[in-house]
């Protein structure tokens, strides 16, 4: 790829422009990205590599370790605990209620180990909100009003 | 049997969690004030006094680990407060946390002064994020109160991405160093060696709480809880079929059952009403069964007796319809997944228990999974591959918790 002048390079740059040019700063940097972004695409990586100087393969070994950066291009994913507190007190439901909203959207449903909410189960984590003791009524309206532009 | 409150705050405590107001208010604003008058050796020693030990789940002793980072060789220093709660049934931090983030940071604080450490790290996990911004705001408390900042101690919070072995300590140190969380060979030990090859302080978010109310008050205040073994409250985690899930604060030596039964805390079983087994600790806990649940006290000498600890204080409880074959694969599951690979006892071991729990035999294959797991144990390089077989062989060893349609 053309780096210094593709316009993936340009936004990654413009949104890490006061982070230090340092390998300790990666995360960081991939948490920018994928929240402004909504995923970490291939561009994007190679654009990290480029301004923190850290080689593109370990961009990409350190971004795919973690499951939060699981995100696909177009779609917002939304989380529904299915550990075992949640599965014991109906996680199947809101996971079954989420899908079912999903449909047509640009929505990915994914389970989540432990999201620590035990004492509220079953729990789910939607737009960055953490849904307790939730019911599949409110998880349909929650997946229903996740923002995806 | 009530519910102490010293870790967390007094209910119907007015002030902000954040507030400056609450630092005086719960006796961080003292408690900072005295330790920073305080050469550092004395302020180990009083730690070391307290008989406070870490409540991540390790239980090794604060003041001995404060020693060792105090006197080991660097001019560089660190200390990290370690928020990446994600053990199964595990939210004690959380909850800590959201009520009362000021008294964990002004631990962080002190145990900065007293190691030599100008910079802080509060690694969290990224779902957390509601959490975090708690934490943040507390931090800015503390900034512009003076006790953060470039003359005292710089802090920062990291955010992790969804990574459970994150959490364990030189997972940890790489994530933030930017590498893949995948833990180090130890020795060298991060009181030595942490974050950068320099000297590190890493605690969990209760043990640094801990600290601060210690400061607040005193060792004889400290002790007046607690057993003499193991002083002081512990938070537990109460989730499951019970009445009232939740976060409680008990002093150490309380009866099992009475965390479970006490009106002001567990508020007896739920579901059926009828006990059939308690996780206790966590995915790498132990399985107790009724009766051990009647005779326990939660401090590690009457647990050890029946081959469990206090872990991370996570008490998950199942009514008697609860298929424990079904927990135990989903568990089988997620460390087959959270494994990070790298070495092999834990990723080849973590797969083969998942494909014995999936193809049925848990409860046949007994001797095999002994072996497997005993093979994890003693050859894998972190905690994961080495706990993650604990709960699956203290089921075996309770046979009577099969579950049988």
């Amino acid at each position: 790829m053309d780096t210094q002048n593709s316009a993936v390079y340009q936004v990654v740059s413009a949104l890490l422009e006061d982070l230090p040019r340092e390998r300790a700063q990666l995360l960081p940097a991939l948490w920018r990205v994928a929240e402004s972004e909504g995923y970490l695409s291939q561009d994007a990586m190679e654009a990290v590599s480029k301004i923190l100087g850290v080689p593109s393969a370990e961009v990409f070994g350190v971004a795919s370790f973690y499951s939060l950066f699981e995100g696909e291009e177009g779609r917002v994913p939304v989380y529904i605990c299915t550990d075992v507190m949640c599965a014991l007190q109906g996680a199947q439901n809101l996971k079954d209620a989420a899908e079912k909203s999903a449909v047509n959207r640009p929505i990915a449903v994914k389970e989540s180990a432990c999201l620590g909410q035990c004492d509220h189960a079953p729990a789910a984590w939607i737009g960055g909100k953490v849904l307790r003791r939730a019911s599949p009524e409110e998880v349909k309206t929650a997946v229903t009003e996740v923002r995806h532009d | 049997m009530t519910e102490i409150r010293r870790l967390l705050p007094e209910t119907g405590i007015m002030s902000g969690p954040t507030s400056v107001e609450r630092l005086t208010e719960r006796g961080f604003e003292r408690a900072m004030a005295r330790a920073m008058l305080m050469t550092p050796s004395d302020i180990i020693a009083e730690v070391s006094q307290s008989g406070i030990k870490g409540r991540g789940g390790a239980a090794f002793p604060t003041g001995l680990k404060w020693s060792m980072v105090s006197q080991a060789p660097g001019a560089q220093k660190y200390v990290v407060m370690n928020a990446d709660e994600s053990e199964l049934g595990t939210f004690k931090d959380r909850v800590l946390l959201e009520q009362d983030p000021l008294g964990p940071l002004s631990g962080l604080v002190i145990a900065a002064h007293a190691v030599g450490a100008r910079k802080a790290f509060c690694y969290i996990r990224g779902e957390y994020r509601e959490v975090e911004q708690v934490l943040a705001a507390a931090i800015e408390t503390l900034r512009r109160v003076g006790l953060v900042g470039p003359d005292t101690v710089e802090v920062e919070i990291r955010r992790g991405a969804g990574a459970y072995i994150a959490g364990e300590e030189t997972a940890l140190f790489n994530s933030i160093e930017g590498m893949r969380p995948e833990p180090r060979v130890k020795p060298p030990f991060p009181t030595n060696k942490g974050l950068w090859g320099s000297p590190t302080l890493i605690q969990n978010v209760e043990t640094l709480a801990n600290v601060a109310v210690l400061f607040a008050h005193d060792v004889e205040w400290f002790k007046a809880y607690g057993t003499k073994d193991t002083p002081g409250t512990k938070l537990v985690a109460l989730s499951g079929h019970i009445h009232r899930p939740g976060v409680y604060e008990v002093p150490f030596g309380t009866p099992v059952a009475d965390i479970l039964n006490a009106p002001e805390l567990g508020g007896s079983v739920a579901g059926t009403g009828r006990l059939g087994a308690v996780l206790l600790g966590g995915a790498a806990g132990t399985f107790l069964n009724a009766a051990e649940v009647q005779n326990t006290l939660l401090d590690y000498p009457s647990l050890s007796k029946v081959g469990a600890s206090i872990g991370s204080g996570a008490m998950m409880v199942f009514d008697d319809t609860v298929d424990l074959t079904w927990v135990l694969t989903k568990m089988a599951r997620f460390f087959a997944e959270e494994s990070c690979g790298q070495c092999v006892p834990c990723r080849i071991g973590t797969r083969r228990i998942l494909e014995i729990a999936e193809s049925g035999n848990l409860w046949s294959r007994t001797q095999d999974l002994r072996e497997l797991g005993q093979a994890m144990r003693d050859a894998s390089i972190c905690g994961l591959g080495q706990t993650a077989p604990l709960a699956l062989l203290s089921a075996l060893d309770r046979p009577e918790l099969r579950h049988h349609d």
